[in-house]
């Protein structure tokens, strides 16, 4: 039995108004069959304040993963004849959608990775959705290990929320050795690649990797839809990347004893073999021991970091 | 499990978690919905009643039945009237970035290259397929384990590090935990040589050894700094502007005043503790980090670039 006889809470319209959608018929709700059937619609003193309510309802609700359909005939999006339901692919997990216990520790931390900064919310809350799958014993064994991501670039709020409403964005790029451009594309996920955020991207018909800090500008979401993107073309980028840098090796010497040669785990002949997925990012990492390092090959790479030594000094003169 | 606050979606969120739980597996404790979920009994009540609350007031239709006497006992148990709803939505867009970018970062751990239920969790969620992994530290492993080890068992190690200095010793540390900060290690414990929290990079202990000594009463009553960098002693104020692309360098220091220039870059102090640390932090960015003062932090950048590039090579610079 319902015990509704105080005022509805807002999570309670929220529940309601999914359940009232989700029981709805095939031609959907009208606005009108909405507002008598949530209490907290009826109970709002003008047809405003109602409309603002619903409005800001149905994006919690969109936000939140439940994808509301309107449907109208007119051609025009929500229009007073437009009517509403929700798609049942919302609900419709995958039949062999199954986690381990091992799997929900790995989410837990994953999610306690992001220590309140920007996505620790959707984080946690997508971890409650995950855990109602069912009482999978999680893992208990404590982890030892206290992972703290850090995501302060200034894009990787606007990109999350591009992301999350499929639109294109804008934003300047540079690259390492070449001069800055502006781009407009599709971003399709946040990745982390060897310390570095990556975003994978669609720009006109190619899937591609853009290094966050490697954008100069603000990031403008538009109001316009980014491109489709399949799966396929998803695993192909994520495989190129994969095979670009399997064949990206450099060898350094490293001075015996030093830092540098615990860090890289030199072996007796002072020599390190490493695969890299950015020759300028390898470069920083080298710069940053100095004396103790050499580059013994690829060419490019050991002028790459003569050249920004160089520059140090010309930049300190 | 962390007990916390909710707000509406979070409540909205979790009742619709707990439809799907409870229809699939039947009825529960209150504590053992809070266990599950990571919040208080008093929350998971709220979020039952939500359910309980839930009626098209239109059709005089509710939707759950929920028993509300048993509900008062502690137990949540309901069945459904009207409702379609069995289950929750899937994840949204956000909460998939969300999550698949944190396995993304646990995938970039040392300590879980080629773990199979993480490359497993991250097929279903959609955050990639197998790691890009270029060097982990070789040598940092089995030091990772043994201190982990330490932490778990609560007694002191006996550690070889070397500081940022090049300077190596040999220090006993209580370790109080470890953690993965931005794509390095870091063991947080209480350093006997001096007295304070510390944190040292696990990179830098060549060695560590557990001595089987239980964890000294400064460190149990120790607080351990949110940030990585700690505190620092006889610090020096440099001011310095990076580029665009280059920013990130504030984040590695105690930094105030930071100010966005036209051009992109950023303008700012730095407070540092050594100033031949600070040679190779500027170095790393080959030049797109420029110190503007004060001289000696200055000289500090200069004498760790020349030593880099070796003496002969200055002497050119200089005709």
């Amino acid at each position: 039995m319902a015990t509704a006889v105080s005022k509805q809470k807002p999570a309670e319209r929220l529940f309601t108004l999914t359940c009232c959608l989700m029981a709805a018929p095939v031609i959907g709700l009208s606005k009108n069959d909405i507002f008598a059937s949530v209490s907290s619609y009826g109970e709002q003193g003008s047809d405003f304040a109602r409309n603002k309510m619903f409005e800001r309802d149905k994006n919690s609700l969109r936000e939140m993963g439940v994808q509301l359909e309107v449907i109208d005939s007119s051609g025009f999006e929500d229009t007073d004849t437009s009517r509403y339901r929700i798609s049942k692919g919302s609900f419709a997990w995958p039949s062999d959608f199954q986690l381990t216990g091992e799997h929900l520790k790995l989410l837990e931390l994953a999610a306690k990775a992001w220590n309140s900064q920007l996505l620790a919310r959707p984080a946690q809350s997508g971890l409650i959705r995950l855990r109602s799958l069912g009482l999978v014993e999680a893992s208990r064994e404590l982890s030892i290990v206290t992972p703290r991501l850090l995501a302060r670039h200034a894009s990787f709020a606007p990109l999350a929320e591009a992301i999350d409403g499929g639109k294109l964005v804008t934003f300047s790029y540079r690259k390492p050795d070449g001069d800055a451009s502006v781009r407009e594309l599709t971003p399709i996920k946040l990745r982390f690649i060897e310390g570095q955020w990556v975003l994978l991207a669609k720009q006109q018909d190619v899937v591609k990797n853009f290094l966050l800090r490697r954008i100069i500008s603000a990031v403008e979401v538009s109001e316009l839809a980014g491109k489709v993107v399949t799966p396929e073309e998803i695993s192909l980028a994520e495989e190129d990347l994969a095979e670009f840098v399997s064949k990206n090796v450099a060898r350094l010497s490293v001075e015996h004893g030093t830092e540098a040669w615990w860090h890289f785990g030199a072996t007796e002949d002072n020599v390190v073999m490493l695969q890299f997925m950015d020759e300028a990012l390898l470069a920083e990492d080298l710069m940053e021991y100095g004396a103790d390092i050499s580059v013994l090959e690829p060419e490019s790479l050991r002028l790459r970091v003569e050249d920004g030594l160089k520059r140090v000094l010309e930049h300190h003169a | 499990m962390p007990k916390q606050e909710i707000d509406a979606e979070g409540l909205f969120n979790l009742s619709l978690s707990i439809v799907g739980l409870v229809l699939k597996d039947g009825p529960m404790l209150t504590s053992e919905l809070a266990t599950h979920f990571g919040f208080s009994e008093k929350t998971i009540t709220k979020a039952v009643i939500t359910i309980a609350n839930s009626e098209d007031v239109g059709r005089y239709e509710t939707h759950f039945y929920v028993d509300e006497d048993l509900l008062a006992e502690g137990e949540v148990d309901f069945t459904t009237a009207q409702s379609q709803l069995d289950r929750p939505p899937l994840l949204s867009k956000r909460q998939t970035t969300a999550l698949a970018a944190g396995l993304d970062y646990l995938a970039a751990m040392p300590q879980f290259l080629d773990n199979a239920d993480l490359k497993q969790v991250r097929e279903i969620i959609g955050s990639g397929t197998a790691p890009i992994t270029s060097y982990q530290p070789v040598g940092s492993e089995s030091v990772l384990l043994e201190v982990q080890r330490s932490v778990d068992s609560q007694v002191q190690i006996s550690a070889e590090y070397v500081n940022q200095l090049g300077v190596q010793s040999v220090r006993t540390i209580d370790p109080l935990r470890v953690e993965f900060v931005g794509r390095r290690h870091y063991l947080r414990g209480w350093c006997h040589s001096n007295q304070e929290v510390r944190s040292f990079r696990i990179d830098r202990i060549i060695s560590a050894k557990a001595t089987g000594q239980p964890l000294s009463p400064e460190a149990m009553s120790a607080e351990i700094p949110v940030e990585v960098f700690g505190t620092i002693s006889d610090e020096l104020i440099v001011e310095i502007q990076a580029s665009s692309e280059a920013s990130e360098i504030f984040w590695n220091f105690p930094a105030v005043d930071v100010k966005r220039n036209q051009d992109g870059s950023s303008t700012g102090q730095i407070r540092v503790g050594n100033l031949q640390a600070l040679g190779r932090h500027v170095c790393r960015y080959g030049g797109e980090v420029v110190v503007l003062g004060p001289p000696e932090a200055r000289a500090a950048v200069t004498d760790f670039a020349s030593r880099a590039l070796g003496d002969e090579r200055v002497a050119e610079n200089e005709d």
